[in-house]
């Protein structure tokens, strides 16, 4: 079954930083919603959002998780 | 709502009526979560496994809440949640057997705790003033529930012929229990709605077919052609039978009973 990386990030208190606390693999943009929510619910976060790993551009690093879009220098 | 019932004045046939409806709701919330929790191991995904774990919570904590209320009918929630048989259980029927597979935990979650939520969502509108303050938060919980059948009943429904054919079995086998619960209108649902409590029968199962339209049309089958079952017991408002003896010792806790603390 084709599943997508999210990653996910997440502010605790208003004004926070927005910090990345994880990934899930999820079916499409609904479930990895619910997923997120549902893995990382340690804390009772103010904001929560997951974003397509595809969708991470680098600017500075051409290897690591978020490489796949990197250009070669 | 500002004229909130007061249980007092309400007789004997409705506080068995308001009795039965809690019940029903909160025993059906206590068995879909034990059928949450089978599937927090052996989910296709890790993560589809953690929100089943995560469900099983949810669904548990609102069971708590529900059962609480039959504080106003001087019932203890404790011996109501710890001591019935499993003859007394009034949860939905398609709750007395384990989901024998993914397939049915997906279609369980749109259409058995889909149909939950309907009646929560007329509860919670309603005139009895503990469903008022306490159900809306269980709902804003169950989103999470709904976004998640809803996305995998799409992606079963548009996948192989063998997972198209265990959801439309599992569908069919659920669609005309559910229907027929929800549109009971024997005189213990007929009292609640004279009393303010719930939304007529016919407008909550106009509600529900209205949720699941789209979806289950995408296995081919018409909700709207799907006709309710004729098995009810009203004493319990369910129908004939009962979860399995595994289940209830579980939702009883009886093989912890002596760590049972107050």
């Amino acid at each position: 079954m084709l599943e997508i990386v999210y990653d996910v990030f997440a502010r605790k208190e208003r004004g926070d930083q927005l910090a990345h606390i994880g990934y899930v693999d999820a079916l499409d943009d609904e479930t990895a919603r619910v997923y997120a929510w549902k893995t990382y619910d340690e804390q009772g976060w103010f904001e929560m959002c997951v974003v397509k790993r595809d969708a991470i551009i680098p600017v500075n690093r051409t290897d690591g998780p978020f490489a796949r879009r990197a250009k070669e220098a | 709502m500002s004229d909130f019932l007061d249980v007092a004045t309400l007789d004997a046939a409705g506080q068995s009526a308001l009795k039965r409806l809690i019940l029903s709701l909160a025993d059906t919330k206590r068995l879909m979560g034990i059928r949450y929790s089978d599937w927090t191991l052996g989910a296709p995904t890790v993560e589809s496994g953690i929100a089943a774990s995560s469900m099983t919570q949810d669904e548990w904590g609102h069971c708590r809440l529900l059962y609480a209320m039959l504080k106003e009918f001087g019932l203890d929630p404790k011996v109501v949640e710890h001591e019935r048989d499993a003859s007394e259980y009034a949860s939905v029927s398609a709750l007395d057997t384990e989901f024998p597979d993914w397939a049915a935990v997906v279609a369980g979650i749109v259409l058995v705790d889909g149909a939950l939520n309907t009646a929560l969502e007329s509860f919670s509108r309603g005139s009895f003033e503990p469903a008022t303050t306490r159900v809306p938060k269980m709902l804003a919980e169950e989103e999470y529930h709904s976004a998640m059948g809803r996305a995998w009943y799409r992606r079963l429904a548009d996948s192989s012929d063998e997972a198209r054919g265990l959801l439309r079995d599992a569908t069919e086998s659920m669609l005309p229990v559910m229907l027929a619960w929800l549109g009971a209108s024997d005189e213990a649902a007929q009292a609640l709605v004279a009393a303010g409590v719930t939304d007529p029968a016919d407008s909550q199962v106009a509600a529900f077919r209205d949720s699941v339209r789209d979806l289950v049309s995408m296995i081919g089958v018409d909700v709207d052609a799907v006709v309710p079952s004729d098995d009810w017991d009203s004493a319990r408002g369910r129908a004939s039978g009962h979860p399995d003896d595994d289940a209830i010792e579980r939702a009883r806790g009886d093989r912890n009973r002596a760590l049972l603390v107050d």
